[in-house]
């Protein structure tokens, strides 16, 4: 059982990072890449093209893992202004959903090169820290989890300062408060989307390096991280990123102590679970509720 | 009848097809292309018309495949399993429906996500009934002891296929899709018009929820085998793309659509490779090139609104006002020290309030002052945190606006909310929700009652729009109309619910000095008709002109009340609006 809730916090974790990724382009414009998965999984592949090269280059590890997560996060937040400028802005608002499908199509594209690149089959992604098991009493943690948790904690908290403390951070929550006047004040409303699709997709990046050693990568692991991950954002309150913290944690742990009592029905939870929640808390743990003015 | 014409030329292509193309390949993407356009054409119904949201649409195709194989697998007709599966489709239409009533935008995606996902998984682990992954054998389907063939199912499912367009176009160009429309543009709007709005939320699903498990249903007995590998996330995303990429909420967009999402991949297959590469790039593609789809771009540019009335010749100038404004029983209304507040912030502070008969009411006050959450609690929109409202007798405390309508008490908005989609004429309609009689089953099949009805109110609404000097203009897109004109809409359309009381909330804002003596001749008009009228207004020309009394809000009290008279000389007033001895001290210094 401890057991359970240990890797649950951990996959919670990771969970909660791409979240984030939901959250900021949801207050920034609104929408959101629903391909989120896909680029997770793009993520994990480059980072494991990667992490191969660079090592076999004879770097040390720490670097290589290091330098590994900057390629990644760079490449990916290439991508995420990609399909700003590509899949969102030129929607324009004539409907209000289909960023949704616009999003879904860049990343079938996505999935489609990356199974073109990497071929069809399950690749395993050896974690760079070996299979070492920690023992703590009854529960027994591997290096990699060691490595996720400090990873979640530290991107947690870069995140957290710099929505909160950073000027361009700031300016962020400007544009979401209300783009006219952030605009007013001399900040591009635009410029800060396509910040924010570059923040979020590279957190979804990272998150792929992360889960790759867990999970093991292929060209079609993203569809459902991506769909839990946006359930973690969902039921914490899209427009809060502490609650998408707890959201996904508490996610991770439901799913890992259910998968104890059947693995079977371990997906169904994370489905149960939201759907309870919206029923008494339409807009999740910790969301604010607007009250509309007529 | 140009439109059975239609409809029996599209009957004998059908029923030609398969000598047409005499090759069970053909006859079997035919087959598929029909069920999955029934699938995106109830689609097309919620997503286009309610403006709702659905990423699970999946869930429901499983649940009509599972439902009606099982039943015949059991030993039910073919029939009435399919009639079944139907059925059980609906209500889990509703059940998700009423889920996510109070979820909204990515919430209620999620919902109806977590749905398709839930039937998803179910149907690939609970083997021992749905045979998961390996699939479910079902007999051959049999219409009154005969077995269908590959033509002659083909042909089954061309007449549903037939009969769910005939249904759905009548709906839509029924009161039924009418509503649809109105509550996707504006739900408050709706309300206020006596709309039950989660009802006919409700009502939308379950219609679409039906369409899809029909087309499950007629999906699983293609090839009288099926497994749990059809009803994945991608399927519901791809009945979406259908919607919007044929074009949402119009009549055409569902067959465009299917082509697209049906015919396509069909075409892209030979290059397996690259297919989900190509499908994503044209995606991309139409929704950047054509945002209100293939079917809306084109009639952007033809121009060809589908509508279904011209503008209809105008009655007889008999009087000024329309009968639906005959003599009318006046307000009665009583309110109570009622207290609205937001997170302890108190907008509107103990305010009491009588009205009564006919006359017409001021209600001003500095920005701020409380009018439009006073407007909010009168109508319904808000509940208020303490305090009574009494109607006629009756409690109507915490009545929603549809409620509140049905009372008669309604309103127009400060912020226009109007059916932009819809045209003058059928906002007017739309405020006569109350007053249909006509049921489902009338609207549905287009019964003569049902058009009788449509042309009784449509002349009524004439009448109205006539009377607030828009009858020219009934034809047009609400949204195509200046700021006063749409105001003056806004009226016809609450007066079409037959108010006793008519809240008018700055109804002159942004108009024209002409279209200001309009809406005060409607003003002067509707009260000698009886109905009593609440005026909030910032044009104080306007306020002292038409009103009998008038209420003066301050930071949310009640600061004064008296005929226009006293109001204007009263000093508690002058100070609320220019200011008190202090701000005068600072101004000159």
């Amino acid at each position: 059982m401890l057991q359970a809730i240990v890797s649950g916090l951990i996959l919670g974790s990771i969970y909660a990072i791409i979240a984030q990724g939901y959250y900021i382009t949801f207050v920034t414009n609104r929408t959101m890449n629903f391909g989120q998965g896909d680029f997770l999984m793009l993520g994990a592949l480059v980072g494991l093209t990667t992490l191969g090269t660079v090592t076999s280059a004879g770097m040390n590890l720490f670097v290589s893992v290091l330098v590994t997560m900057v390629v990644v996060a760079a490449a990916m937040a290439m991508l995420g202004w990609g399909l700003e400028r590509g899949a969102i802005r030129p929607l324009g608002h004539v409907l209000s959903v289909g960023w949704i499908l616009s999003t879904v199509a860049v990343s079938l594209m996505i999935r489609n090169i990356a199974m073109l690149i990497w071929g069809r089959n399950v690749i395993p992604f050896p974690s760079p820290f070996g299979n070492e098991v920690y023992r703590f009493g009854s529960v027994g943690i591997t290096k990699h989890e060691i490595f996720v948790a400090i990873c979640a904690i530290v991107i947690m908290a870069c995140l957290f300062f710099f929505l909160n403390r950073s000027l361009l951070g700031k300016a962020l929550a400007a544009v979401a408060f209300n783009p006219d006047a952030a605009s007013l004040m001399g900040i591009n409303p635009r410029r800060m989307a396509v910040l924010a699709f570059a923040l979020s997709s590279a957190l979804a990046g990272v998150g792929g390096i992360l889960v790759g050693p867990i999970t093991n990568t292929a060209f079609f692991m993203g569809a459902t991280l991506g769909l839990k991950a946006f359930a973690a954002a969902i039921i914490g309150g899209l427009t809060n990123p502490l609650g998408i913290l707890i959201g996904g944690l508490l996610l991770g742990v439901i799913e890992q102590v259910f998968s104890l009592y059947s693995s079977a029905y371990k997906d169904a939870s994370a489905f149960l679970l939201i759907l309870i929640v919206l029923i008494f808390m339409p807009q999740g743990l910790l969301g604010k509720k607007v009250k509309e003015k007529f | 009848m140009k439109k059975w014409l239609l409809y029996l030329l599209i009957a004998l292509a059908l029923y030609f097809f398969p000598w047409l193309f005499p090759s069970s390949y053909y006859v079997h993407m035919a087959q598929g292309f029909l069920y999955t356009y029934i699938v995106v054409a109830g689609l097309n119904l919620l997503v286009g018309l309610s403006g709702q949201l659905s990423l699970g649409h999946a869930g429901f195709y499983a649940i009509g495949a599972y439902v009606t194989g099982l039943c015949t697998v059991a030993g039910v007709p073919f029939l009435l399993s399919l009639l079944l599966g139907v059925l059980i489709c609906a209500g889990a239409g509703g059940l998700v429906a009423m889920l996510s009533l109070r979820a909204k935008g990515p919430y209620l995606a999620m919902v109806t996500i977590a749905f398709g996902l839930l039937v998803e998984i179910v149907a690939n682990r609970w083997v021992e009934v749905t045979g998961g992954p390996a699939g479910l054998y079902l007999p051959e389907a049999k219409l009154f002891g005969l077995g269908l063939g590959t033509v002659s199912y083909y042909w089954f499912i061309a007449v549903i296929a037939l009969v769910v367009t005939v249904l759905i176009d009548n709906l839509f160009t029924s009161r039924y899709g009418r509503t649809f429309r109105a509550m996707g543009n504006s739900e408050v709007a709706a309300a206020t018009a006596g709309v039950h709005v989660r009802n006919w939320k409700v009502l939308a699903f379950a219609i679409s929820a039906c369409t899809a498990g029909l087309g499950g249903a007629l999906f699983a007995f293609q090839n009288a085998y099926f497994n749990s590998d059809t009803f994945t996330f991608d399927k519901s995303i791809l009945f979406l793309v259908g919607v919007i990429v044929g074009g949402a909420g119009t009549r055409l967009g569902p067959l465009v659509g299917t082509i697209v999402i049906f015919l396509l991949p069909q075409w892209v297959q030979s290059l397996y490779n690259y297919h989900l590469l190509i499908f994503g790039g044209i995606l991309l593609l139409s929704l950047i090139a054509l945002p209100e789809g293939i079917v809306g771009g084109i009639q952007r540019i033809f121009k060809q609104r589908n509508q279904y009335s011209g503008t209809p010749s105008l009655p007889a100038p008999d009087s000024d006002g329309p009968s639906q404004m005959g003599s009318r029983d006046g307000a009665d209304l009583n309110v109570q020290a009622a207290v609205m507040e937001f997170d302890g912030f108190r907008a509107v502070d103990a305010i009491d309030l009588q009205i009564k008969g006919s006359e017409v009411r001021g209600l001003i006050g500095p920005n701020g002052s409380g009018k439009s959450t006073t407007v909010n609690m009168l109508s319904g929109v808000y509940v208020p945190t303490k305090g009574k409202l009494s109607w006629k007798g009756v409690d109507v405390t915490s009545f929603p606006p549809h409620r509140m309508a049905a009372a008669g008490i309604t309103r127009t908005f400060q912020n226009l909310q109007l059916f932009h989609e819809l045209t003058v004429l059928e906002n007017v309609m739309l405020g006569f929700h109350l007053h249909y009689r006509k049921g489902f089953a009338a609207n549905i099949l287009h019964t003569p009652g049902f058009l009788r009805e449509e042309s009784h109110f449509r002349a009524e609404a004439m009448r109205l729009l006539q009377f607030v000097g828009l009858a020219e203009k009934a034809g047009e897109q609400a949204a195509a109309l200046s700021y006063g004109q749409q105001r003056l809409v806004e009226i016809a359309r609450a007066l079409a619910t037959k108010p006793d009381l008519l809240i008018l909330d700055e109804p002159a804002a942004g108009a024209s000095l002409y279209e200001v003596d309009n809406i005060v001749r409607v003003i002067r008009k509707v009260k000698d008709s009886g109905i009593a009228i609440l005026l909030v207004e910032h044009h104080m020309e306007i306020v002292m002109n038409v009103c009998d009394t008038i209420t003066v809000l301050d930071f949310g009290k009640k600061i004064a009340e008296g005929d226009p008279a006293f109001i204007k000389n009263h000093p508690q007033v002058i100070e609320a609006y220019l200011g008190g001895e202090e701000v005068t001290k600072l101004v000159v210094g």
